[in-house]
């Protein structure tokens, strides 16, 4: 017990000094990471156009098909696009 | 969330040791980023505390491995200057060696071990903080202090010092 105590003053002694700190920026830095990110006005009207240019493409090119293979298309297209979304979700996530 | 920030920062210095404390608040960055994407899953408030801790353990003994390979980590570079019993009686020096033949010594026992001792005798940490960053019972907390001094004792012997 004896050795123990003398022991335990020995390494209060051999690790005296500051305790390190978070740095006052540690808070900030987290947010800007954890915070979702939002387009930029050009981002923006990048997005506007590729939808605007896709959604008439896809008519174009679907103009001479049946109404069921339309709805099956889009229906799809809708499902796929969930799917690639939500995994890469995760992979941001990081899992 | 912020109330993990500075005990999972403490728990990556501690495993990391005095001189990487940028190291430890890169670990504590990722964990919170990490327990922030993760929030949703957990049932209860004890699970979010094993999970983040667990979790900041093992990423700080990644860190530790790579940091280790970038700069020879303490203990070694203290082995390649061995303290001798032979050069000069001065106490300052005495003690100066002593203290880092201990740091050295500290640094050769198991990772566990390790962080014990720091958080206890370097960051002021109770036996029940420790318990509950090691997710271990009070008892084997006390255990593992206990076993560290006296492997420790038994390093210092060996390096020709003694605890008193």
């Amino acid at each position: 017990m004896h050795d123990d105590e003398a022991m335990g003053r020995l390494l209060r002694d051999a690790m005296a000094g500051e305790a390190p700190q978070l740095s006052p920026a540690f808070d900030a830095r987290v947010m800007r990471r954890v915070r979702p990110r939002r387009l930029t006005p050009m981002g923006r009207v990048v997005i506007a156009v590729y939808v605007v240019v896709a959604v008439a493409a896809a008519a174009w090119l679907m103009r001479d098909l049946r109404m069921e293979s339309i709805a099956a298309a889009v229906a799809a297209g809708a499902l796929i696009a969930a799917g690639t979304s939500a995994y890469v979700r995760r992979l941001a996530a990081g899992h | 969330m912020r109330r993990y920030r500075e005990p999972v920062f403490r728990l990556a210095v501690s495993i990391l040791g005095q001189e990487f404390a940028p190291e430890a608040e890169d670990v504590a960055q990722d964990v919170m980023l990490r327990l922030h994407h993760a929030l949703g899953s957990f049932r209860g408030e004890s699970s979010v505390g094993s999970w983040i801790y667990r979790i900041a353990f093992n990423q700080a003994l990644n860190v530790k491995a790579r940091a280790r390979y970038r700069a020879p980590h303490l203990s070694e570079k203290a082995l390649a200057t061995a303290p001798s019993r032979d050069l000069g009686p001065h106490d300052q020096l005495q003690d100066e060696r002593r203290r880092q033949a201990v740091l050295a010594c500290v640094g050769e026992l198991p990772e566990v071990y390790q962080s014990a001792l720091r958080l206890h005798y370097w960051l002021g940490a109770s036996v029940g903080e420790i318990a509950e960053m090691l997710d271990a019972p009070e008892n084997t907390v006390k255990s593992y202090l206990h076993r560290a001094r006296r492997l420790l004792q038994a390093l210092l012997a060996e390096r020709g010092f003694d605890a008193r």
